[in-house]
C-alpha cells in the first residue's frame, strides 16, 4: 500500500496543469462551433480519447493519467470535451463489438467531435426495464425500418448519430429480442424534441422515428445480440472520473464555507453556530471518504483490474453523497441557497460544481444522479445479486407462462 | 499510487484471520463473559509468538517496526472475532513510550509488552469526559521534580484491571503531563464500569495523593503526544469497527440466502437486497477511509490529522449502521442472545466513544478545514 503519486504522474499533472493555465478558453463557450473547436484542442494535445487504442486514434494513456486530466480540469474550470457519451460509452463499444468499416467510419470523426453521439435506450415505459423496449426495427431486404419513440436522450439536438436498441424478433423473450444499431439522426424519420427539466434547461431530448432508416451495415454485433451489447455498455468502468469529481466537490464545499463565514443568523457568522460545524464536519468526512473510495478504484484500474459490478458500489456512493451534499448546503444556507441567481448582494450562493450556476442549480442537478445511467434501486440489485450472491427476485416477466 | 496490501500485508491478514477463525471462536468470547479477567493469558502469549505485539515497536526493543497499516490489519481482524483483549491500549501506551520515553524507560517496557510479559493502557479520560485533553485534564499533579502525588478522577479506562503500567494524563504546574502509575500503588481505587460489550473491560480510577516517580515525555508539554496518541487510536478504533461490520455483513448475507419466507429466501426481496448493498457500500467506503487514514499517519502525509478525524468520524457512523441492520435482516433471531451477532454489534458500538466519538472528530475537521 502506498498512496503517493509516481514521480512519472507528479510530472504529468505539472505539464497538465501548465498547458491548462495557457490554454483553457478566457471567455464562456457559447456556440457548438466553440465547443468543438475547445474540444479539438484538449484532442490534440492528447486530453480525449485517452484510453482509446492508439490505432484508433487514442492515446493509450493509463486510467491515472486521464483521472490526472479530469482533476486538473476541474480544478481550473475547465469547459469539459462534448462528446462525452461517444467517447466514454458508444466508441468503446465499437471497438469491441463493431466491423473493421465500422471502425474506420466512425471512430476518428467521434473522437474529434466533427460526429456528435447520443444513446438511444430508454423509452417511455423502459426505463429501469430496459428490456421491454418496443420500439421496432423491420427487415426491408435493403435496409431495416424504425419506428418507436426514445426519452431522456442527451445531446439530442446536437446529435449526428445515436446508438440505438430496437426489437427486431418479436418471437423471442423479451432480452433475445432486441438488436443493436448505429442510427443517422440527420434524416427526415428521425425528430428530436427537446424536454425541460427541474432546473429549467433542456439537455435531454425525446426523439421520434417514423419510419426512420438503419442501414445493414450499422448493425453492431449479431442481430438480436442488442442486449449483451448493452451491457457491456452499461457495465463501463466508472472510475477514471473520481478524481476530477471529488474536486468539484471540494471546490464546492469550501464555497460552502466561505458563504457560511459570510452569512450571519442572530448576530453571529454561521461557521460558528455548532449546529452547522457538525453538518460541515460530516459532510467534510463524506467527501473525503468519497476520494479515498475513487483513489482505491483507481488504483485497480491502473493495475488492469476491472471492477465489473463492483463498480455500481461507486456510482451508488457518490451519486447518493451528492443528494445529501446539496441538501447539506441547501440547509445551511437558507433562503439564500434557493436563489436560482446570484446577486450582487450574496454572490456566495455561485458554485462551480456540475454546470455553473447556484447552489439551487446543483440541488436540483443532484437528483438527476440517482436515477441516470441506472437508478440506485438497479444499482443495489445488481451489488445484491452479482457481488453479494443473493438470490435473485421472482419476477412476473421471468415465470414460465 | 497503490492502494491494495502488498504481498507481506495480505499474508499477515490472511494468517491473522486463519490464526482467529481457529482460536477466537464465539464460544471463546463467550467463555470470558463471567471470567473476572475477560481475556486469556496463553491467547496473548500466543499473540506475543505471532509477533502482533511488537508489530509496530522498534526492532531494537523486539518488534518488527511495521506501522499503522499492519496495526489496522490485525486490528481489523480482531473487530471481527471480537477479540476480547487488551491489545489497542497497550499498543497506544507502547506507542506513547516509543515515541518520547527515555532509552531506560523504553528499555523497561517495550521488550516486555513485545513478549507479552506486561500490558499497559492510557487513562485518558477525565470526569469531564473530553477528548481535548489539553484543556480537560483536571487530574492534579502535585509535587517536582522527581516525585509527585497524583489525585484526580478517571474514567472508561480500557483494560486497567489487567495494566502493569498506566499512562496517566495529570496537570502539573508546569501544564499537562504524563505520569507512569503503577496500579497497586496506594491510593488508587479501581472499580469496573461494566459495559455492553463482551469483547472489551473498563474501569473507573479515583486517584488520592498516589506517589508517582517517573514522568514520560517533557513536562508540561504532552499536549501533542497526547493528540496524536488518540489520532492512532481513532484509526485503530476504526478499523476494529470496521472489521466487526464485516462480519455482521457477511452473517446478514449468509443468512438471507438460506431463511426463506414466503416460500423463497429472504434475500431475493428487494426490502433485503439492498439492506445488504447499502451495508456493502458502507463496509467498502470504511475500508477506504481506515487504510487512508492508516497510510497517511505512516507516510506523515500532510492531511494525516483529517484523515484520522474523517475514518473515526465516518466508520463510527458506517460500522453502526451495518451491525444494526444486520439484526434487521435476521429478524427476532437476531435479538437473542444465544446468536452471535450481538458480540460484534455491540464491540462496534463500544469503539465508536472511545479515543473521540463522531462528533468530536467533525469538530477537529471543521477546526482544520474551515478554522
Amino acid at each position: 500500500m502506498d498512496l503517493n503519486y509516481s514521480p512519472e504522474d507528479v510530472a504529468f499533472r505539472e505539464k497538465t496543469r501548465r498547458w491548462l493555465e495557457e490554454n483553457v478558453p478566457r471567455q464562456d463557450l457559447k456556440t457548438l462551433d466553440e465547443r468543438k473547436a475547445w474540444h479539438r484542442t484538449l484532442y490534440e494535445a492528447g486530453y480525449v480519447g485517452m484510453l482509446w487504442p492508439k490505432e484508433y486514434g487514442g492515446w493509450g494513456a493509463t486510467p491515472m493519467q486521464q483521472a490526472i486530466v479530469q482533476d486538473e480540469m476541474a480544478r481550473i474550470g475547465a469547459p469539459p470535451p462534448i462528446n462525452g457519451l461517444g467517447i466514454g460509452f458508444i466508441g468503446p463499444t465499437i471497438i469491441v463489438h463493431g466491423t473493421d468499416q465500422q471502425k474506420q467510419r466512425y471512430l476518428r470523426k467521434m473522437l474529434t467531435a466533427e460526429e456528435i453521439w447520443c444513446q438511444l435506450y430508454s423509452e417511455p415505459n423502459a426505463g429501469s426495464d430496459l428490456a421491454s423496449l418496443k420500439t421496432r426495427a423491420e427487415d426491408t431486404g435493403d435496409h431495416f425500418v424504425v419506428n418507436g419513440q426514445k426519452i431522456w436522450t442527451s445531446s439530442g439536438p446536437i446529435a449526428d448519430w445515436g446508438i440505438l436498441l430496437c426489437r427486431t424478433d418479436l418471437k423471442v423473450p423479451k432480452h433475445k429480442g432486441i438488436s443493436c444499431f448505429l442510427l443517422n439522426m440527420r434524416q427526415p424519420g428521425v425528430e428530436v424534441r427537446p424536454l425541460k427539466q427541474i432546473t429549467g434547461l433542456s439537455l435531454f431530448s425525446e426523439v421520434f422515428m417514423t419510419n426512420a432508416r438503419a442501414e445493414k451495415d450499422d448493425l453492431i454485433g449479431r442481430l438480436s445480440q442488442g442486449w449483451e451489447i448493452a451491457q457491456t455498455t452499461l457495465g463501463y468502468e466508472r472510475g477514471a472520473n473520481s478524481l476530477g469529481r471529488v474536486t468539484r466537490y471540494a471546490i464546492s464545499y469550501h464555497q460552502l464555507v466561505h458563504a457560511a463565514k459570510e452569512l450571519k443568523r442572530g448576530g453571529r457568522p454561521l461557521i460558528d453556530d455548532p449546529v452547522v460545524r457538525a453538518r460541515l464536519g460530516k459532510m467534510y468526512a463524506e467527501l473525503e471518504v468519497q476520494r479515498y473510495a475513487g483513489l482505491r478504484v483507481l488504483s485497480g484500474l491502473n493495475k488492469g483490474e476491472t471492477p465489473g459490478a463492483a463498480s455500481s458500489i461507486t456510482k451508488l456512493s457518490y451519486t447518493e453523497f451528492e443528494k445529501r451534499f446539496y441538501e447539506t448546503a441547501l440547509e445551511i444556507l437558507g433562503p439564500w441557497g434557493q436563489q436560482m441567481v446570484a446577486g450582487e448582494d450574496f454572490e456566495e450562493v455561485d458554485t462551480s460544481s456540475g454546470e455553473p450556476g447556484t447552489f439551487a442549480t446543483a440541488f436540483l442537478w443532484s437528483r438527476a444522479g440517482t436515477i441516470y445511467s441506472g437508478s440506485s434501486e438497479v444499482q443495489k440489485n445488481i451489488i445484491g445479486e452479482r457481488v453479494l450472491g443473493l438470490p435473485k427476485e421472482v419476477r412476473a416477466d421471468r415465470i414460465a407462462r | 499510487m497503490d492502494f491494495s496490501f502488498s504481498s507481506d500485508q495480505q499474508l499477515l491478514k490472511n494468517s491473522a484471520r486463519a490464526f482467529l477463525d481457529e482460536h477466537v471462536k464465539p464460544a471463546l468470547v463467550r467463555s470470558l463473559i463471567d471470567d473476572p479477567r475477560g481475556e486469556s493469558e496463553a491467547l496473548w502469549k500466543e499473540m506475543a509468538q505471532l509477533g502482533w505485539l511488537g508489530l509496530s515497536l522498534p526492532e531494537e526493543h523486539g518488534g518488527s517496526g511495521l506501522g499503522m497499516v499492519e496495526t489496522a490489519i490485525l486490528l481489523e481482524e480482531m473487530g471481527r472475532a471480537a477479540l476480547p483483549a487488551p491489545y489497542l491500549p497497550t499498543i497506544l501506551a507502547a506507542r506513547a513510550i516509543a515515541e518520547a520515553g527515555t532509552p531506560e524507560q523504553q528499555q523497561r517496557w517495550l521488550p516486555a509488552i513485545a513478549t507479552g510479559s506486561a500490558r499497559a493502557t492510557i487513562a485518558f479520560l477525565d470526569n469531564d469526559l473530553s477528548w481535548d485533553l489539553s484543556t480537560a485534564t483536571a487530574t492534579r499533579a502535585v509535587g517536582a521534580p522527581d516525585r509527585w502525588r497524583l489525585s484526580g478522577a478517571k474514567r472508561f479506562v480500557p483494560w486497567a484491571h489487567v495494566a502493569d503500567v498506566i499512562l496517566v494524563p495529570a496537570r502539573s504546574q508546569k501544564g499537562l503531563s504524563l505520569f507512569f502509575v503503577d496500579p497497586s500503588t496506594a491510593g488508587i481505587t479501581m472499580s469496573p464500569a461494566p459495559l455492553m460489550d463482551v469483547a472489551g473491560r473498563w474501569s473507573t480510577l479515583a486517584l488520592d495523593q498516589v506517589s508517582v516517580t517517573e514522568m514520560l515525555g517533557p513536562s508540561g508539554q504532552v499536549g501533542a503526544l497526547l493528540n496524536s496518541v488518540v489520532l492512532c487510536g481513532a484509526v485503530g478504533a476504526a478499523a476494529g469497527m470496521l472489521g466487526a461490520a464485516r462480519r455482521c455483513l457477511d452473517m446478514a448475507v449468509s443468512y438471507a440466502k438460506v431463511r426463506e419466507q414466503f416460500g423463497q429466501p429472504i434475500g431475493s426481496f428487494q426490502a433485503i437486497r439492498h439492506k445488504c448493498a447499502e451495508m456493502l457500500l458502507e463496509v467498502e467506503n470504511s475500508h477506504a477511509a481506515t487504510y487512508y487514514a492508516a497510510w497517511a499517519l505512516d507516510a506523515k502525509s500532510e492531511d494525516h490529522a483529517v484523515a484520522a478525524s474523517v475514518a473515526k468520524a465516518y466508520v463510527g457512523d458506517a460500522a453502526r449502521k451495518v451491525c444494526s441492520e444486520a439484526i434487521q435482516v435476521h429478524g427476532g433471531i437476531g435479538f437473542t442472545w444465544e446468536y452471535d451477532l450481538h458480540l460484534y454489534f455491540k464491540h462496534a458500538k463500544a469503539l465508536e466513544a472511545m479515543y473521540g466519538d463522531g462528533d468530536h472528530h467533525r469538530e477537529l475537521i471543521v477546526r482544520q478545514v474551515a478554522g
